[in-house]
């Protein structure tokens, strides 16, 4: 019992970081309906913008999270101007093949630029808290307050700002707002921007955590971004948030109990359930059913 | 007040309107009638900005918006009430209501016109926190109908307003109409439902195959046509 | 022919299997990120058969195909409703979970006190039917290019057939075929089921080119390079997946143009293309464009094609 709360525990910080990946994606997907599998490699693009500056200029913690941040955000407005907003509008495919040859393209820069497989990045809370049995670790918990602070955050823009009103209403129907007069290249734009940079804060407290960064990062941060928004419901924030606790959770019960060669087995396994039994996930399935015919052809 | 020439619209290589020529005057309701594919709600699309036209000019008081982007239709002072409501189910009726006044920049005017709405229509007040998609179909009319209000329009399109509706709904809608003529709203109509059209029409067009086919005022021609003529066309 | 083109135009020859695999399922309208499973299933079941079991080398390709064949008839039900993105997501998370039960699959007998089998992910070595059979690489090339030519004479067929419509038309509007009649269930397994099947060859081509497989290769990126190919060289004929990873691997690769810079320059290119070309080189118009020049320079079979090809 103890061992299931404590993994539970794990899961859930870790799974924080899930969540930011999450939310930027289904925001992507929200505003355009398409999937932007560039989306972790320009988070990776941004870290390694926060690793060089801490490596050649010894950059304290906050420099480091801006510059991962305002990497994130640039190659994230590098992806959307030429696999989407350059990209005719039907042409959902393209785009998305168009965000895999950019994504590409990134790693490869990453590594021309950083040979060596591996690099430092600077710790985040180097200390641990105990509560009788349970144990967290701190760069754990200072990952779960940032992600909780961001998402309060982005709650009040997205309900108290006219930006997070045309930003909704574009989500939920483009056509519509477009006959409000919302200027919704605009709002899909930023909407990217935004993304790109809660990826960026989540690039930033998953390799301070891990206090290292590798170029596979762009495939890891796609892939758990993908799954976690899928398990809460495509173009869902609460969904995206569930998700990516729900899956931080799977993967922390089932390296305990099954051994860590069958985490991402369950992983996956839970997904391709949900897909069958329940596609809309735990908050989408409104949206799944509504959006049926849109998403019929990609 | 508003000049629609000639207006050619297409999806690929298929034409949609082929040449329209209509004019909707200052203080009129104004309505267009016509089978279904005619090339009504393209031509709403194309005043709205979302289409563009191949060829052809409409003028809003003397100037030229053929193309010109959707939002800047609205700044003109162009809504459009779009065919099926459009309402963003998953908002508040009162977030639909402040979507619509999103062009504008006047904050404290927006207010004041939001309490009117809610005056006029006393069902959406007492719904106001309540998500869209849970309205009735008449009532999402209603709230689609005041959301463009919202945008303070100097002329106010309608795309199909009846469909679906229940027939007492219908009558509401079109006493809407009256009523916001009688305010001194310009408004153009696009029906199928002909018989209530042309009892608050002061001028209508029969558009069909993409073309504008007859024009005139109600008296001019035999009810019983016009509706034939809006259902099925005239091959008939 | 040197060694190195004759491994360059092998290579191409396998992956072209996989890239027509994700084609398939393109025309119906479905993107997989998967097709790499059936690509690893096959591989695995033909090693096994060949080198375990001693069958022969086209006893065992015929069984690695059936055997992905078969997997991919399995996974066509619980995909069935799955649509759009739903279904490339879907296809992804079997394909990793293929994948991940390789990692973890051990399976392995003596053969002259030698352990010989899949051996989780260490992977699975000696599949070395080719080599004690003396088959050169050259021959064995050439036995790629037979399979790829036939698999694309029969999609060809295929296209020319009312299968090949009713293919394009589920992947046009899939309500409005099924409007007119059109069996939905049937076709998309069928779809689903011939793309198992030409992954597979592939597979257990690859297997027996390399002699040695572990389940990394069999990662997420072979799946959606496979489906890029398709696009790129266009989703108007079967000759489009081939055309994609010909420049992929064919003239990038293999000529090491832009050492080190290779992805740099061609992940710009694809994304340049695609904003130009959304449905790659060979687009259904340009497809229809050659046909109808072809047409005109030989009027004797004219008559023939316009039966075949109604416009």
């Amino acid at each position: 019992m103890v061992d299931f709360v404590q993994n539970t525990l794990d899961g859930f910080f870790i799974g924080s970081s899930y969540a930011l990946l999450a939310i930027g994606f289904t925001l992507i997907f929200g505003v355009m309906r398409r999937l932007n599998l560039s989306y972790g490699p320009s988070i990776m693009l941004g870290v390694f913008a926060g690793t060089m500056i801490y490596i050649q200029l010894e950059a304290g913690l906050v420099f480091v999270a801006c510059a991962t941040v305002l990497g994130a955000v640039l190659a994230g407005i590098y992806v959307e101007r030429i696999c989407f907003w350059a990209v005719g509008r039907g042409a959902v495919l393209a785009s998305m093949v168009s965000s895999f040859a950019i994504w590409m393209q990134l790693e490869e820069l990453v590594t021309i630029f950083f040979p060596e497989r591996t690099y430092a990045f600077p710790p985040l809370g180097d200390f641990s808290l105990e509560f009788g049995p349970f144990f967290i670790r701190g760069a754990h918990l200072v990952m779960f307050l940032c992600a909780a602070v961001l998402t309060v955050l982005l709650h009040l823009l997205l309900y108290k700002t006219r930006f997070g009103l045309a930003l909704r209403a574009v989500s939920e129907n483009p056509l519509a707002a477009k006959f409000m007069g919302i200027n919704t290249g605009l709002v899909v734009f930023s909407a990217f921007a935004l993304a790109s940079a809660i990826g960026g804060v989540a690039g930033f407290l998953i390799a301070s955590a891990d206090q290292q960064i590798t170029p596979l990062f762009g495939l890891w941060a796609t892939f758990k971004g993908l799954i976690a928004m899928t398990l809460g419901g495509m173009g869902s924030i609460p969904g995206a948030i569930a998700g990516g606790l729900l899956l931080g959770i799977i993967e922390a019960q089932s390296t305990w109990y099954l051994g860590a060669e069958y985490r991402d087995l369950v992983a996956y396994f839970v997904l391709f359930a949900f897909l069958v039994f329940r596609p809309g996930g735990l908050f989408g399935q409104r949206l799944a059913t509504q959006n049926r015919l849109s998403m019929q052809r990609v | 007040m508003l000049e629609v020439n000639d207006i050619v619209t297409a999806y690929g290589k298929i034409e949609a309107l082929k040449g329209v020529d209509l004019a909707v005057s200052q203080g009129q309701v104004t309505c267009l009638l016509g089978p279904n594919g005619a090339g009504k709600t393209t031509l709403m699309m194309t005043i709205a900005g979302i289409l563009r036209p191949k060829r052809g000019s409409i003028r809003f008081n003397g100037q030229d918006i053929a193309g010109k982007p959707a939002r800047m239709i609205v700044e003109q002072g162009i809504v459009l009430v779009p065919e099926n409501r459009l309402v963003f189910r998953d908002m508040t009726v009162e977030e639909n209501l402040m979507a619509g006044a999103f062009s504008r920049s006047d904050g404290k005017t927006v207010q004041s016109d939001l309490e009117a709405m809610y005056e006029r229509f006393p069902h959406l007040q007492e719904r106001s926190t309540q998500y869209a998609g849970t309205l009735s179909g008449g009532e999402q009319q209603m709230l689609a109908i005041s959301r463009a209000l919202m945008a303070r329009p100097r002329l106010l399109l309608m795309d199909e307003p009846s469909l679906g509706l229940a027939p007492l709904i219908v009558e509401d809608i079109f006493r809407i109409i009256r009523e916001l003529n009688d305010e001194g709203m310009t408004v153009f109509v696009v029906e199928q439902n002909a018989r209530m059209a042309l009892q608050v029409a002061d001028h209508f067009y029969l558009i069909e195959q993409g073309k504008v086919v007859f024009d005139g005022t109600p008296g001019e021609m035999e009810e019983d046509e016009v509706i034939k003529r809006a259902y099925l066309g005239k091959k008939i | 022919m040197d060694d190195h083109l004759i491994q360059v135009l092998s290579n191409i020859g396998m992956i072209t299997f996989i890239a027509l695999s994700a084609y398939v399922l393109l025309l119906t309208g479905e993107i997989s990120f998967g097709q790499q499973a059936f690509f690893a299933i096959s591989a695995y079941a033909s090693g096994i058969a060949t080198a375990m079991w001693g069958w022969s080398f086209w006893l065992g390709l015929l069984w690695g195909a059936g055997v992905a064949g078969f997997a991919a008839f399995l996974l066509a039900w619980p995909t069935l409703r799955m649509r759009g993105l739903y279904f490339a997501i879907g296809t992804l998370a079997f394909a990793e979970m293929v994948r991940l039960i390789f990692e973890v699959f051990h399976y392995q007998i003596e053969i002259d006190g030698e352990m010989v089998g899949p051996n989780g992910s260490e992977g699975f070595r000696g599949i070395r039917y080719i080599f004690e059979n003396n088959i050169s690489e050259f021959q064995y090339m050439m036995i790629i290019y037979a399979l790829l030519a036939s698999v694309l004479v029969f999609l060809f067929a295929i296209e020319r057939t009312r299968v090949g419509a009713i293919f394009r038309m589920l992947g046009e509007d899939e309500l409005l075929a099924e409007m007119q009649g059109v069996n939905r269930t049937y076709y998309k397994v069928m779809a689903t089921v011939i793309a198992g099947l030409i992954a597979g060859i592939g597979g257990a081509l690859f297997a027996h080119m390399n002699t040695y497989v572990e389940p990394k290769i069999f990662n997420v990126m072979l799946g959606v390079h496979s489906l890029a190919y398709g696009l790129i060289g266009g989703l108007g004929t079967a000759l489009g997946p081939l055309i994609g990873v010909s420049l992929d691997i064919g003239l990038l690769e293999s000529t090491r143009m832009f050492t080190g810079y290779r992805m740099v320059v061609f992940g710009g290119l694809v994304a340049i293309l695609l904003i130009f070309r959304p449905r790659g080189l060979l687009d259904e118009e340009a497809v229809h464009a050659i046909r109808s020049a072809w047409r005109r320079k030989t009027p004797s079979t004219r008559q023939q094609s316009e039966i075949d090809a109604p416009d």
